[in-house]
């Protein structure tokens, strides 16, 4: 086995992961929502492929790529929606946008 | 050739179903007519090339067994669509379809005009295909397949003028009380299941001694098959339907209730005979309740006065005999009276229809009379359908029912007082029989009979109907030939390869004494007939009360079951239902509406207090595995 135990790693990651999340439910910035988003994914593909290794199996590796490229997709889309929303003058906070609601 | 001669037997009908069903308006009324009796008449061609390719085999190996595919398969057991061809399949599959082209051929004549034609004759070849399933399955499940659909169809025929009340409350009758009979069959069948694991009848047949070890369990069995055919057949206690399902069109009433559905109960014993045979005292209960229906409804029908009626009691009495036949274990004499019964019964039926028809839908006999003028050929074929229902030689019921008697004096002191059951019957039914004719055809023409001659100048009947009617009549005069007791006897030999008589044989010589003695009955029942209505309406005697009553069977049955039921339905109405369902529709619908508000303060638009929920739901999760990892 190369380089340190995997409790590191997961650590890592579960901290990331973490701080993405209390991201995710504390900022009212879609644009910060996203990024949070991201940071989840990330620690999420970190575990995976720490995985990957210790078991010697692709397995974890081919999924977080698939990961990437999910992730990839859904920045497109949102990126798209919060540039909409700016070229609008809309406010970007997600509290305000509960119209569907009503 | 012969699976093959039985599957375009059994389908043919089925096809005509479909075709005139299909077709609907864009098929004329006259071809659904022609749909249903050319489909039926194939079955007929089939039935016969069947019959010549079994022919063909020795005695032995005359059972053919045709496998389709499997209906229901699990481990321990299994469930096939199989035909059965062998003796006693046959002589049912000849005279469901060939009796049944016939009367189908009679109703394009008599149903002209009908509003609905096609759905008529839409029912009654998909009873044809009911039928022929039932008596060409080789298994009790495609039995009892069959069995539900001519109920069904029975259902469907006699409630065919849906506009009349009394219609629909006699099909609702005849389905009540042939349900009661399905589901004690059904119940015989599981229990076949449970100790079998089959229901092929070869299957269960070789473990009928098995089963006849145990006492209680083959009783039941018996017991439940029996229900089954006395709902089906019309015997005591489960007869009340059949007078009423004469609401039906005529050739139904002769198809369905006189020649094919109502004798199926006397195929049923006869084709398990195997288990009735281990099950000696629900057989003899059987050929009591025969005899018992044949005195009862021979009874009754002296003082019916709707044409239609009169034939329905005698064929319940007639019934009853093959039951007699059945219960002591004389099957091909029960089979041979079934067959010549088909012919002479579905004759009764259809010249009676001749004369309702001429009479513009009139059955009541007291306003009949002086027809033999009128209606000479129709008095001829009444005439013979008599005879042979009475038993007068050379005609066919004299060597069926003469069969019957016989074998029951041979049979110890319980064959004897059946013996004296149906001596009398035969009595009974020249009694009504000639009543019958005396009250119709002699004596002086009545009002409603010149009114409605003078309305249709003479003539008879449509060439439809008469042309069915004389092939029967020539039937009924040649059926019995195919069996005469010491003579010959090919019939008998033909179905004991399937279903032996077991029990003393008669003697030749007794038959022929006892066919002497008979035929005196029925003369003396001829003499007292005359002497009685002959002279027609001026010393018409008096008819008790109990016999109109019909033995007061209804009315008991009513007692005993309708007005409970309705009594337990309507308390049911006020201590539950007013008080506990219909007043518990407003408190649901309130607490609805509180737990509607409750989560719909969960959805409060906050896309960060989702999150938090997911999140919180997840750990959760995540926490319950922990710990109880």
């Amino acid at each position: 086995m190369l380089g340190p135990a995997i409790a590191w790693y997961l650590v890592v990651g579960g901290a990331i992961f973490a701080i993405g999340a209390a991201g995710v439910m504390l900022r009212r910035n879609p644009l910060i929502m996203l990024l949070s988003l991201e940071l989840m994914l990330n620690g999420a593909n970190l575990v995976l492929i720490a995985f990957a290794r210790r078991h010697g199996s692709l397995d974890g590796q081919v999924f977080a790529l698939a990961v990437m490229a999910v992730a990839a997709a859904e920045v497109v889309v949102g990126l798209g929606l919060v540039v909409a929303m700016a070229r609008r003058k809309i406010e970007l906070d997600v509290d305000l946008l509960s119209r569907l609601r009503k | 050739m012969i699976a093959a001669a039985a599957w375009v037997c059994l389908l043919s009908p089925l096809a005509a179903v479909l075709a005139i069903a299909l077709g609907g308006n864009r098929l004329p009324r006259r071809t659904a007519g022609y749909l249903a009796t050319g489909s039926t008449a194939v079955s007929f061609v089939a039935a016969v090339a069947a019959l010549i390719a079994t022919l063909g085999h020795t005695a032995s190996h005359r059972q053919t067994v045709s496998t389709a595919f499997g209906l229901i398969e699990t481990n321990a057991f299994k469930i096939n669509l199989n035909l059965l061809v062998d003796p006693l399949s046959l002589v049912m599959m000849l005279v469901v379809s060939g009796v049944g082209s016939l009367i189908i051929a009679y109703s394009i004549g008599y149903m002209k005009g009908e509003d609905e034609e096609r759905r008529y004759f839409a029912y009654i070849a998909f009873f044809v295909f009911s039928m022929l399933l039932l008596v060409e399955s080789a298994n009790f499940f495609l039995l009892l397949v069959g069995w539900g659909l001519v109920g069904l169809s029975s259902y469907l025929l006699i409630g065919f003028w849906q506009e009349r009340p009394s219609a629909i409350a006699a099909a609702k009758k005849a389905f009540i009380i042939n349900a009661v009979g399905d589901s004690a069959m059904a119940l015989a069948l599981f229990l076949l299941i449970q100790h079998t694991h089959t229901l092929d009848f070869g299957g269960v047949f070789n473990q009928a001694a098995a089963l006849g070890a145990n006492t209680w369990l083959i009783n039941l069995v018996a017991a439940g098959l029996l229900v089954g055919a006395l709902a089906k057949s019309a015997q005591i206690p489960l007869h009340t339907w059949l007078p009423d399902a004469m609401e039906g069109p005529t050739p139904v009433s002769a198809l369905i209730h006189a020649a094919t559905m109502v004798t199926a109960g006397v195929y049923l014993i006869v084709r398990t005979h195997p288990l009735f045979e281990q099950a000696p005292h629900v057989q003899q209960t059987a050929a009591g309740l025969g005899a018992a229906t044949l005195l009862a409804a021979g009874a009754i029908a002296l003082v019916q006065t709707d044409i239609k009626r009169v034939i329905a009691y005698s064929t319940m009495s007639q019934i009853g005999y093959m039951f007699l036949a059945a219960g002591i274990g004389a099957y091909s004499a029960a089979m041979f009276h079934l067959v010549t019964h088909a012919f002479f019964k579905a004759l009764l039926f259809l010249a009676a229809g001749v004369i309702i028809h001429a009479l513009g839908g009139e059955q009541d006999m007291r306003k009949m009379g002086g027809l033999r003028k009128r209606m000479p050929r129709t008095y001829i074929a009444m005439l013979i359908g008599t005879g042979a229902l009475v038993g007068i030689p050379p005609l066919a019921g004299f060597f069926s029912k003469d069969a019957i008697l016989a074998t029951a004096v041979s049979g110890g002191a319980y064959g004897k007082v059946l013996f004296a059951a149906g001596i009398a019957g035969v009595l009974l039914t020249a009694l009504y029989s000639f009543r019958l004719i005396f009250l119709v055809f002699s004596g002086e023409e009545s009002e409603l009979v010149r009114k409605s001659m003078a309305k249709h100048r003479g003539g008879e009947g449509p060439r439809w109907m008469m042309v069915p009617v004389a092939t029967l009549a020539l039937l009924a005069v040649v059926g019995g030939w195919i069996q005469i007791a010491g003579l010959w006897h090919p019939f008998s030999s033909f179905l004991d390869a399937v279903a032996p008589a077991f029990g003393a044989e008669p003697s030749a010589a007794r038959e022929w004494l006892l066919s002497a003695v008979s035929l005196g009955v029925v003369l003396g029942g001829l003499w007292i007939a005359w002497a009685i209505y002959s002279a027609h309406s001026q010393k018409a005697p008096r008819t008790p009360a109990v016999l109109v009553e019909k033995l007061y069977f209804d009315r008991a049955y009513d007692l005993a079951f309708y007005r409970p039921a309705v009594w337990l339905a309507q308390r049911l109405g006020s201590w539950f239902e007013r008080p506990v369902i219909e007043r518990s529709g407003d408190e649901i619908g309130l607490g609805a509406l509180i737990g509607g508000r409750f989560s719909a303060a969960i959805q409060n638009g906050l896309a960060r207090s989702y999150v938090l929920l997911v999140a919180a739901g997840v750990s959760v999760i995540v926490l319950l595995f922990l710990v109880l990892r």
